[in-house]
C-alpha cells in the first residue's frame, strides 16, 4: 500500500510573516500513484498554495511533503521542479521564444543533445495534436488560447515527469474549448498515467477530471476528501453540499460516461447507395433515419424519408450532419452534442472516428430519471432543508429554490 | 485529437523593410545640419581666432576626446546601473530599490555644472573627475529603467520558469532580461543623450571635447565657434541616440511588441 503513495502531505502549515492567520493550517493528504486528485475550493482557501508547496515553489512553515518517498526539503528546489511537470493558466508560454524553444526547456537545462531534444519536441507536439511542421516555429502568440494550452501541457511533459501539478490549467479558456481540452487530457492521462494534483474553483470541473477531489475550506482545511461519485452521493457537512450546490443528480452528467449507458444500433448504409436503397430500408426497419457512412465507417449523415425526394440520385450532402461523440465524453458533452446538433442521437466513435454506436435522447433521460430517483430517496432521509444561500459556483440561483423545482 | 488551425503562416517576416522605414530618416536630418553649417561657415570669411578653432584636425580632436568621455561613461553606467538594476530587483534586495533609486536621483537632480566644479575642488581637473560627474548624473535614466523593466515582466512567467525547473540565473537571463530589454535599452539612449550634453561642461574643466567650442564662442564672442560646437553636439547626440534605436530594435526578442 505504502508503495502505491506518490505524494504525501503531513500536517502541512503555511504562515506568512505578518499575518495571524496561517493561510495553510494544518493539511494531511497521500495522493496514490497514477490519480487525478482535485483541489477545489473557494477563491483564496490556499489551495493554489497548497499545491505550490509540493514542487516548493512556496516553502512551507512546517510540517512534512515526500514525493516518491523523498523529503521535498532534502532536495534541491531546482533540481525537484524539473522532476514535476507543472502547468498553469494560459499555458505561461514564454512569448519571446518559439513553441519548440519553448517545449524543450527543460530537456535543454537536463543538458540533453540537440537532436534529443528536437525529436522530443516533435514527439511532444504530435501528443497535444499539433502539427509539428506547422507549429513548431510558431510563437506563443500567433496560437489561439486553446492551443497555446495544449503547447503548455506539452512544455510540462517535456522531460517525462511523474508527477505533474496543474493550477486551473483551462480556466481562461471558453467553455466550449475548455471542455474539448479537459477530454484531450483525460485521454492522454489514460495513456499517461501521472499523478496530477489539479487546482481549480470549479466544481463541474472538478468532477469531471477528478479521480479522487478534496474540497478545501477556508485556510485549506480538507472538508472532504472523497471520489466524485461519493461526494455527490454524500457530501460530508453542510458547507460541501452548498459548494456542491443544487441539482447533483444534474451534475452527474458530468460524472456518468457515455460507455456507462446503453447505446442503440442505427441502420448504416454506405453514402454511395441510392436513394431508393435507403428508401427501401427505412420501410423493412422502421427506423425514422439512416445513418450514411464512410468506407471507414465512420457516421456522416442522418437520411429520413423526408429528406429525399423523387428522383434524386445520390445522398451527397442529403439530411443533417450527425453529432459524435467518443465514449469517454460525459453524457454533459453528449447531451451538448445533441442540442447543437439540433438532433436527438449522438453517434458514439472510437478514437478514429469510426462508428460504434447511438447515444439517443431516450437513454439519456433514462439515465438522469435513475440518477434523481437515488438524490431524492436521499433527500428525503434529510430532515433539514438547505439554508438559503447562494451557491458557489453560480450565484445567480438560489439552492433552496432550485431544489424544491427539482423535485416536483 | 484535431488542432483548430490558424491561417498557415509559420515563417516570421523579415524585420528589415519595418527597421529601414523606421530609422531612415534621422541619419538624413543629422546630414543636411552638418551640411548646412559647413557651407555657412565655409561661406564666411574667419579671422585668426576662428580659423584656429575651426579646422579638420582641431575638431577631430575634439570630437575624438567627447566620443572617447561618452563612450567610457556609457559603458560604466550600463554595467554599473544594470548590475544594480539586477540586484536591486531580487526578492532579497528588492527593499533597497526606493532608497537606491533615491542616491541615483540626488545625482541627476544636482546641477551638472555645480557637480563638476564640487568635484574638482575635491578631485583636481582631469578626465577622471569629468568621467565621475557624468556618471553621477547618467546613472539615474538606466539604473530606474532596469528595476522598471524587469518588474513590469508578468510574474506569471517568471513563477512558470520557475514551477518548470529553470535555475534563478536561468530564469533572469533567458526570460526577465530578455522581456525587460526593450525597456532597458530605452534607459541606455536617455543615458547615452544625456552623457554627450553633459559632456561639454567638461571644457570648464579643462577636459576638452566640443564644448571647448561652445565656451570659446562665448569667451571670444566667435557666433561661427559656437554655432559649429552646439550643432556638432547636437548631431552626434542625435547620432547615438539613432544608433541606440537601431540597436534596440535588432535585439528587441521576436513576440514582444
Amino acid at each position: 500500500m505504502t508503495d502505491d503513495v506518490m505524494i504525501s502531505l503531513e500536517n502541512v502549515s503555511k504562515r506568512y510573516r505578518g499575518q495571524k492567520a496561517p493561510a495553510v493550517e494544518n493539511v494531511s493528504m497521500t495522493i496514490r500513484r497514477g490519480e487525478i486528485v482535485v483541489l477545489v475550493g473557494p477563491s483564496g482557501c490556499g489551495k493554489t498554495t497548497t499545491m505550490k508547496m509540493i514542487n516548493r515553489l512556496i516553502e512551507p512553515s512546517s510540517g512534512r511533503i515526500c514525493v516518491d518517498g523523498a523529503d521535498v526539503t532534502s532536495l534541491d528546489g531546482t533540481e525537484l521542479r524539473r522532476r514535476i511537470g507543472y502547468v498553469i493558466q494560459q499555458g505561461g508560454l514564454f512569448p519571446h521564444m518559439s513553441v519548440a524553444t519553448n517545449v524543450g526547456m527543460v530537456p535543454k537545462m537536463l543538458g540533453w543533445s540537440r537532436r534529443r531534444i528536437d525529436e522530443r519536441v516533435d514527439e511532444l507536439l504530435h501528443l497535444v495534436g499539433l502539427e509539428p511542421g506547422q507549429y513548431r516555429n510558431r510563437l506563443p502568440r500567433q496560437l489561439s488560447g486553446g492551443q497555446q494550452q495544449r503547447v503548455g501541457v506539452a512544455r510540462a511533459l517535456a522531460a517525462d515527469p511523474p508527477v505533474m501539478l496543474m493550477d486551473e490549467p483551462f480556466g481562461a479558456t471558453d467553455p466550449l474549448t475548455r471542455d474539448r481540452l479537459q477530454n484531450e487530457f483525460l485521454r492522454l492521462q489514460e495513456k499517461l498515467q501521472k499523478t496530477i494534483v489539479f487546482v481549480t474553483h470549479d466544481f463541474d470541473e472538478a468532477i469531471k477530471m477528478g479521480t479522487r477531489i478534496a474540497v478545501l475550506g477556508e485556510r485549506s482545511r480538507i472538508r472532504q476528501f472523497d471520489t466524485p461519485e461519493r461526494l455527490l452521493a454524500e457530501p460530508a457537512d453542510k458547507t460541501v453540499g452548498q459548494f456542491i450546490g443544487a441539482g447533483a443528480a444534474l451534475k452527474q452528467l458530468n460524472l456518468r460516461r457515455v460507455d456507462a449507458v446503453e447505446w442503440n444500433e442505427a441502420e448504416l448504409m454506405h453514402r454511395d447507395e441510392s436513394p431508393t436503397a435507403v428508401l427501401r430500408r427505412l420501410d423493412e426497419s422502421g427506423a425514422w433515419a439512416v445513418l450514411t457512412v464512410d468506407s471507414e465507417r465512420r457516421p456522416l449523415r442522418w437520411v429520413g424519408p423526408r429528406d429525399l425526394e423523387p428522383g434524386q440520385t445520390s445522398l451527397d450532402g442529403v439530411g443533417i450532419p450527425v453529432a459524435v461523440v467518443e465514449p469517454r465524453a460525459t453524457l454533459q458533452d453528449a447531451l451538448d452534442a445533441m442540442l447543437g446538433a439540433g438532433c436527438g442521437a449522438s453517434v458514439v466513435v472510437d478514437d478514429d472516428g469510426r462508428y460504434r454506436g447511438v447515444l439517443d435522447i431516450e437513454s439519456l433521460m433514462r439515465a438522469i430519471r435513475d440518477m434523481r430517483e437515488v438524490e431524492r430517496d436521499r433527500d428525503r432521509g434529510m430532515a433539514e432543508a438547505p439554508p438559503r444561500l447562494p451557491r458557489q459556483s453560480d450565484g445567480s440561483r438560489d439552492s433552496a429554490s432550485v431544489r424544491t423545482l427539482e423535485s416536483r | 485529437m484535431t488542432a483548430s488551425t490558424l491561417a498557415a503562416g509559420t515563417a516570421t517576416p523579415s524585420r528589415w523593410p519595418g527597421l529601414l522605414r523606421r530609422h531612415s530618416a534621422m541619419p538624413l536630418v543629422i546630414a543636411a545640419a552638418l551640411l548646412g553649417t559647413y557651407l555657412w561657415v565655409r561661406s564666411s570669411r574667419l579671422d585668426d581666432i576662428e580659423q584656429r578653432s575651426l579646422n579638420a584636425t582641431t575638431l577631430l580632436r575634439l570630437l575624438r576626446q567627447h566620443l572617447e568621455l561618452t563612450a567610457v561613461t556609457t559603458v560604466v553606467v550600463v554595467v554599473l546601473a544594470v548590475g544594480a538594476g539586477i540586484l536591486l530587483t531580487r526578492p532579497a534586495l528588492r527593499w533597497l530599490a526606493p532608497g537606491a533609486t533615491a542616491l541615483a536621483n540626488i545625482g541627476q537632480a544636482t546641477p551638472a555644472i555645480g557637480l563638476l566644479v564640487l568635484l574638482s575642488i575635491w578631485l583636481g581637473i582631469g578626465f577622471t573627475t569629468a568621467l565621475i560627474g557624468l556618471i553621477a548624473y547618467a546613472v539615474l535614466p538606466v539604473l530606474q529603467n532596469t528595476i522598471v523593466g524587469i518588474n513590469q515582466v508578468d510574474r506569471s512567467l517568471v513563477q512558470a520558469g520557475k514551477g518548470i525547473g529553470m535555475s534563478p540565473l536561468a530564469v533572469l537571463v533567458r526570460v526577465e532580461l530578455p522581456l525587460a530589454l526593450p525597456v532597458i535599452m530605452a534607459g541606455i539612449r536617455t543615458a547615452l543623450v544625456l552623457a554627450v550634453g553633459v559632456a561639454t561642461l567638461a571644457a570648464f574643466i579643462n577636459v576638452g571635447g566640443l564644448g571647448e567650442l561652445i565656451v570659446t564662442g562665448i569667451k571670444l564672442q566667435r557666433a561661427s565657434v559656437l554655432v559649429t560646437g552646439a550643432v556638432l553636439t547636437a548631431a552626434l547626440a542625435l547620432a547615438l541616440d539613432w544608433l541606440g534605436g537601431l540597436i534596440s530594435d535588432l535585439l528587441r526578442p521576436r513576440g514582444v511588441a
